[in-house]
């Protein structure tokens, strides 16, 4: 059977999960191997949460924001951009920065730019092959 | 702002000038109290907070022992405004540096305190003093003395902390009143620096005489002093990467790890009340675990720790400084200081910040501008 990866999916309730959302009623067709998890803001999504995603298996990371400026809450994506950045570097500090998480700013009028993200990260996952967390059972 | 004075030492014993300056602190009122380091009789080296200038033999001014961050021991002093007393704090680069973190964090009130700043050239494990040396107040002053005028052995001390062995900040970036004697005969004289209003009133009233602005042997020695310091952190993050890069090396550097979470308790700027992690969000029932374990196969217990060490990491590195307490404190000996040196150096480089450095820099994940990480999110 050929590799399937596993994306754990964090989308902001007010612009990408509707994004999701225009993608499913505009039928647009993309990988089934995402698994959404609505949060009301990107800004939200503390490290921890993809820490323990990629530790306990997931093959990557997906997390969708609202564009700069349209945040519902004002600033939230401007800090998750610098969270990501910090949490970019400790990655590539440890040799863990395997591009398994994308950022992506998705509006709810973009269905086709969430359609072709998913898409293009599944792609680069099949590419990366499994996790090596998958079965590292000691982490 | 006054200039910088030198204070003569007499009877070649700084430790002596710098206790009869603390007591007299104490004795003018200028400050209610002062945290300094003290060795006791049963030989416990540890901060103290002193107040009674009666005491003040037991106060080890220069002592080059680290038990503890003091700056934990200031969040736990100066967590709220005090009305009727002013305390002075003396730290070393590395405790002052998270005295300012937590400042900046709102777990420090600074009004409270007068921060005197003192040259470290380096600490070893309390496991240094020996009883031959607490037992003989007079040979540990000698020994300190020795130790604090030692110069360029430093460099190449292999039994300082690990820490101290790749640390490049021998002198405070931020205080009241900075205490240096690095590159000067300590035997000598003693170098006061007041950088403001407050630091200043300590230095008045003290018999000193004017120094340079700048003090060409001390600059110099400076600087010798943090390259050598610089190239040793060097090494060290090279030997780190030979073993610890990747999946599988991070989960054998941290495989001897029990969970015990030391290493957060005493890091000065974990300063979380209650930590997530130890919170109800990791009691499971026999029935999750299980399924937990089917996700694999088979699961180390205790289950989480790497999860443990990278989130601490996601949410402390900013304000890290360093200082290594968390390798002290590890029973399974795991190599944090050298770690905590690579990931926290290009973390904070990515910010254009140092812990530490400045109270009006804010910290990277308080605030941020429109126009910049534009690689984050864009395609």
């Amino acid at each position: 059977m050929s590799f399937e990866p596993k994306i754990v999916g964090f989308l902001c309730n007010w612009c990408t999960y509707a994004g999701a959302d225009l993608a499913g009623t505009s039928r647009i067709q993309y990988p089934p191997n995402m698994r959404p998890i609505r949060v009301m803001c990107s800004g939200a999504v503390d490290s921890v949460y993809i820490l323990r995603a990629l530790l306990e298996g997931a093959d990557g990371v997906f997390i969708g924001g609202c564009h700069p400026g349209d945040c519902h809450y004002v600033s939230g994506n401007y800090k998750t951009r610098r969270r990501m950045v910090l949490f970019n570097s400790i990655m590539r500090s440890l040799g863990l920065d395997e591009g398994r998480v994308l950022v992506r700013w998705i509006s709810a009028a973009e269905g086709k730019k969430f359609a072709d993200t998913v898409t293009e990260l599944t792609e680069r996952l099949r590419q990366l092959g499994p996790s090596p967390f998958r079965h590292l059972w000691e982490v | 702002m006054a200039a910088s004075v030198f204070i003569k030492v007499l009877t070649d014993n700084p430790q002596q000038t710098l206790r009869g300056i603390y007591a007299r602190w104490l004795k003018t009122g200028e400050l209610s109290a002062l945290l300094v380091p003290a060795v006791s009789a049963t030989g416990v080296a540890a901060p103290v907070l002193f107040s009674d200038p009666e005491k003040v033999a037991m106060v080890s001014p220069l002592l080059p022992v680290m038990a503890v961050n003091s700056a934990s021991i200031v969040a736990e002093i100066a967590a709220e405004r005090a009305t009727e007393t002013r305390v002075g704090v003396v730290l070393r680069p590395c405790e002052m540096r998270a005295v300012v973190e937590l400042i900046k964090l709102q777990q420090i009130v600074r009004e409270n305190l007068v921060l005197i700043g003192i040259d470290c050239p380096g600490t070893y494990l309390p496991a240094v003093l020996g009883p031959e040396l607490v037992e003989d107040r007079g040979k540990l002053d000698e020994w300190v003395i020795e130790f604090v005028s030692g110069q360029d052995r430093y460099f190449e001390d292999e039994r300082l902390r690990s820490a101290c062995q790749m640390c490049e900040f021998p002198t405070s970036l931020v205080a009241d009143l900075k205490i240096g004697f690095l590159g000067l005969n300590v035997r000598e004289r003693l170098l006061l620096s007041p950088v403001s209003e407050a630091g200043s009133r300590l230095v008045a009233g003290l018999e000193t005489e004017p120094a340079a602005e700048n003090i060409p042997e001390r600059s110099g020695y400076l600087d010798r002093f943090v390259q050598s310091r610089k190239s040793r952190a060097e090494q060290r993050i090279a030997d780190f990467d030979r073993v610890g890069l990747g999946p599988e090396n991070l989960v054998r550097y941290f495989a001897r790890c029990l969970n015990c979470h030391n290493c957060m308790k005493v890091c000065p700027v974990c300063y979380c009340r209650e930590c997530f992690f130890e919170s109800d969000v990791f009691q499971r029932e026999q029935d999750e675990y299980v399924r937990r374990s089917k996700r694999k196969g088979l699961n180390r217990m205790p289950a989480g720790t790497l999860l443990f060490h990278l989130t601490r990491m996601n949410h402390m590195m900013t304000s890290c400084v360093q200082c290594g307490i968390c390798e002290d404190s590890c029973p399974a000996g795991i190599g944090l200081s050298v770690l905590f040196k690579k990931v926290a150096r290009n973390a904070q480089a990515a910010f254009d910040y140092l812990s530490g450095r400045s109270l009006d820099e804010p910290l990277p994940l308080t605030t941020f501008r429109e126009d910049e990480f534009r690689e984050i999110g864009e395609e």
